[in-house]
């Protein structure tokens, strides 16, 4: 094998070709799975002819649509803030994957302070949303977006604390750390604490997503999704569906590292350490985002004021009590 | 916003008022419709929004006026049957039944038995039809997209017996003053008895997937409520009425077309609001479907078409005669003047006056909740517009 | 089973009998004739007498009766009420002037009418006093003419006849 030298700035420039492959990948495949997986759920085939098996070519055909379609600005948006404002949406997305570890090395930047950093930025694509609803000149996109940044505050609460509770457990904020410092089986452990941990994380993504149950800020039979109502072709691609999927792909990542010891096998056994990190991470990820999908056929849409109420008198003082407890446990156990 | 408001304020009248301490506002008027996911076509609502409150609702209705009232004065009997078909789409047969009865009224028909009983059978299968599509409509609405799906598989069974019937899945034009066009052809009984009983086992699944569910009972209950002396002053009937504790079914009050031979059930229930009306529409379907099983096993054998006329000409007279339409009551008020075609035909739908009472019920809810209401009055444009 | 249209009529005539301008039953139906000046009174004391109470408010509309065959009449507005407790139907016909047709508006007492009362605006032109909203319900804004009037006739029908309107021997070959 021939040695092959690269500088640092080639590795690094190698890592976020890597993650830009990885991120549409992601959402193409998390497309896909959405129409099979919502459509089996419904006794329903779901798409079945493009690409030949099981219509596997289905969400690259829709990209290939929305590349063709129309780029409409309306005549009363704001036009600079309007055409920003998908990226200020994706780009912060992408960012988040920076940081997940999807094996023991293959990771873009280990941080130390990884889930501090995850946190911060996986937040920012709010300010992108809001941008979008206000520069549509829409009243609908406009009452979707202050929606969409009252539940920002409202569920990024939860989240924060229920990852603040992890990184208490194994004692530091590198992401690469939580993974190996965390203790079979996983979620199960401690007894209870890391269970409801990984619930109240979960209902805060979901909520992140803006996906069913938490949808109102796109609901479409309501608002017509919301702060995305004017958008058409990439932009909307890029703002909405590859948004949510980015989103979607992401918090299964984090919830994998976080709390389903990430890219390590599920059980401590010398053989299952033989099959790559990268395995593990991509199977516990996919049985994230499945979760994700069987939520959205199941529930009806929750009130925007009961949305409100739900996060801060139930779930936020739930995960106090719960940081609580694990503070006792670090401490006495 | 800005350029959309001609109330222009200035900055420093703003800065002023705020540091009086007071907070700036302004009610925003959201337009709804006449293209929007949840008004089922082209109705339109202006909705007065105080944040998320609705503080006023005025709809605006007319975007699908076909001026019905004025086509039947041009058309002769025969004809109208399927023009009427048209009015509420997602009950036409039901729709044919009055003008049949308010002819065989006046001209003296007598229905033979089985035409009788084939016409409660269809009318009871396309209810089911009707409901199971505002079943459907209503989780849809409310972001459960799955009842949707199950809904339509039972539609199925159902719509393939009318259509083999009919000839048609949507506008059927079957019913004649007098009987009926055709007789059932082969098959027809085995069809609708597999549909309906296939509809009388899943329900109770249907009921555990949307009734039992917590969210959908936390959008629902409470919410949009229509009280009873409201509901009679507006004239309104039908599952919504029922919703709000009028015990009133046409079919029961004054049996047409034999309906006091079969046994069913009128649900109503206490409070009138969404969940309510959704409750006693899910129910209705069950009873429909008992109603389709007894009318296809008490089928009598005999002709189809009782002793018509061979033209169709009312004597002069007015009548007013009445069916329970899916969505409430359906009359025409006809008035013959001996002619071939109808002198004057008032056609008095069930979605008009329901939708007439929403401004009432809409006042001051949030705007979610207006699209559960709005879900919840289950209306048909062509049927408000005619 | 409700009461019968005989023991309704009765029940009518000594709530309001000396209002009324005539009274029978007709096909079942309660049927009477109220002056326009009366018909709030009388509207009124259907609903809230108690062996009445006719509630429901079914419709309220317009009759043109000036080409009625024979015997052409004016013009009336038709309110048809019913009553849930005791199952029977009133049709209270007011008859109003054809040229200035006026009517008082019964909004106050059944919240349906205003609704019913713009269509009626509308279509016949009847003003109903004491209806505040009259502007056009289904019709767009600048329409003229009142549809349902006998006089408004359908332009394209009084050039050529409805084809259908003939029965089959009648009509030439081709004809629908």
């Amino acid at each position: 094998m021939p040695e092959i030298a690269l500088t640092t700035w080639q590795i690094l420039l190698l890592k976020v070709a890597v993650i830009l492959v990885v991120v549409p990948m992601g959402a193409l495949v998390g497309g896909y799975a959405e129409h099979k997986v919502m459509a089996h759920l419904q006794h329903r085939l779901g798409p079945m002819y493009p690409g030949g098996f099981h219509g596997w070519a289905t969400t690259l055909a829709d990209g290939i649509k929305f590349l063709f379609k129309e780029d409409i600005i309306p005549a009363a948006a704001d036009r600079k803030v309007f055409s920003l404002a998908p990226a200020a949406i994706m780009v912060p997305i992408i960012m988040v994957y920076l940081v997940i570890p999807m094996d023991r090395t293959l990771v873009v930047e280990d941080l130390d302070v990884g889930i501090f950093y995850l946190l911060a930025i996986s937040s920012l694509s709010t300010i992108g949303i809001l941008m979008a609803g206000w520069s549509s000149a829409n009243k609908y996109a406009l009452i979707g977006a202050l929606r969409s940044a009252a539940q920002l505050i409202a569920y990024e609460l939860p989240i924060v604390l229920s990852a603040a509770a992890v990184a208490m457990l194994a004692g530091t904020l590198s992401l690469n750390g939580i993974v190996e410092a965390q203790n079979f089986p996983f979620i199960l452990w401690p007894p209870g604490i890391g269970l409801a941990l990984f619930l109240v994380f979960v209902t805060g993504a979901v909520a992140e997503m803006t996906r069913v149950p938490f949808d109102m800020p796109v609901a479409e039979s309501e608002i017509i999704t919301g702060p995305f109502t004017e958008y058409t072709g990439m932009r909307y691609i890029f703002s909405h569906m590859f948004a949510e999927m980015g989103h979607m792909v992401a918090f299964g990542g984090i919830a994998t590292t976080l709390f389903l010891g990430g890219y390590r096998p599920i059980i401590p056994w010398e053989p299952l350490e033989l099959i790559p990190g990268v395995v593990w991470f991509a199977a516990k990820t996919m049985m994230m985002i499945f979760l994700f999908l069987w939520i959205r056929p199941t529930f009806p849409r929750v009130r925007e004021d009961q949305l409100q109420k739900f996060a801060w008198k139930f779930l936020i003082p739930v995960s106090l009590a719960l940081i609580l407890f694990t503070g006792a446990w670090v401490l006495y156990v | 916003m800005a350029t959309t408001e001609d109330r222009v304020v200035d900055a420093s009248e703003v800065a002023a008022e705020v540091s009086r301490g007071n907070l700036l506002t302004e009610e925003m008027v959201l337009n709804v419709g006449p293209q929007h996911p949840a008004t089922h076509g082209v109705f339109r609502l202006l909705a007065t929004l105080d944040g998320e409150v609705l503080v006023n609702a005025d709809p605006v209705i007319g975007y699908m006026h076909r001026g019905y009232e004025k086509l039947v004065e041009a058309r002769d009997y025969r004809q109208i049957t399927n023009l009427v078909s048209r009015m509420d789409w997602l009950s036409g047969i039901n729709n044919e039944l009055p003008l049949a009865l308010a002819l065989e009224t006046l001209m003296e028909i007598e229905v033979p038995a089985r035409a009788q009983y084939m016409r409660v059978a269809m009318c009871e299968m396309n209810r089911i039809l009707n409901h199971l599509m505002f079943f459907a409509s209503f989780g849809a609405e409310l972001g459960a997209i799955t009842p949707t799906f199950y809904a339509f598989r039972e539609r199925e069974d159902i719509q393939m017996a009318m259509e083999m019937t009919t000839g048609g899945r949507m506008h059927f034009g079957f019913f004649r003053p007098g009987g009926l066009k055709e007789d059932a052809p082969k098959g027809f009984f085995q069809q609708a008895l597999k549909g309906v009983r296939q509809v009388i086992e899943r329900l109770p699944d249907y009921e555990n997937l949307l009734i039992g569910n917590e969210i959908f009972k936390q959008r629902t209950v409470n919410v949009g409520i229509l009280p009873q002396d409201v509901a009679y002053s507006y004239g309104v009937s039908g599952p919504i009425a029922r919703g709000s504790d009028i015990s009133f079914d046409v079919r029961k009050d004054e049996p047409y077309s034999s309906y006091d031979h079969f046994d069913f059930n009128v649900h109503s229930a206490p409070n009138g609001d969404c969940f309510d009306r959704f409750w006693v529409l899910l129910h209705e379907v069950v009873e429909s479907a008992k109603i389709v099983e007894q009318a296809i096993e008490g089928m009598p054998d005999g002709p189809i078409m009782g002793k018509v006329p061979r033209v169709v000409q009312a004597p002069k007279g007015e009548v007013y005669v009445r069916t329970e339409n899916p969505l409430g009551e359906l009359g025409m008020y006809l008035v013959s003047d001996g002619d071939r075609r109808p002198y004057r035909l008032k056609i008095r739908t069930p979605s008009y006056s329901n939708v007439s009472a929403l401004p009432y019920v809409l006042k001051n809810t949030y705007v979610s909740d207006m699209i559960a209401i709005l879900g919840s009055f289950f209306f048909v444009l062509g049927d408000i517009d005619r | 089973m409700g009461l019968l249209a005989d023991d309704a009529l009765r029940r009518v005539d000594t709530a309001v009998g000396n209002r009324l301008m005539d009274q029978r039953v007709d096909f079942g139906h309660v049927d009477i004739k109220v002056a326009p000046e009366n018909l709030v009174e009388v509207v009124t004391a259907l609903r809230d007498l108690e062996f009445l109470s006719c509630k429901f408010f079914t419709f309220l509309t317009g009759i043109d009766r000036s080409e009625y065959a024979d015997e052409p009449g004016g013009l009336e507005v038709l309110i048809h009420l019913y009553s849930v407790e005791h199952v029977f139907h009133v049709n209270v016909h007011v008859p109003v002037d054809s040229e200035h047709p006026v009517c008082p508006s019964i909004v106050s007492i059944f919240r349906g009418a205003e609704w019913q009362e713009r269509e009626c605006h509308e279509m016949f032109g009847v003003e109903f006093e004491g209806n505040s909203n009259l502007s056009n319900l289904f019709l767009p804004e600048d329409f003229e003419g009142h549809p349902l009037l006998r006089s408004f006739k359908l332009p394209s029908r009084f050039v050529k006849a409805w084809p259908g309107a003939k029965d089959p021997e009648e009509a030439s070959a081709g004809g629908r």
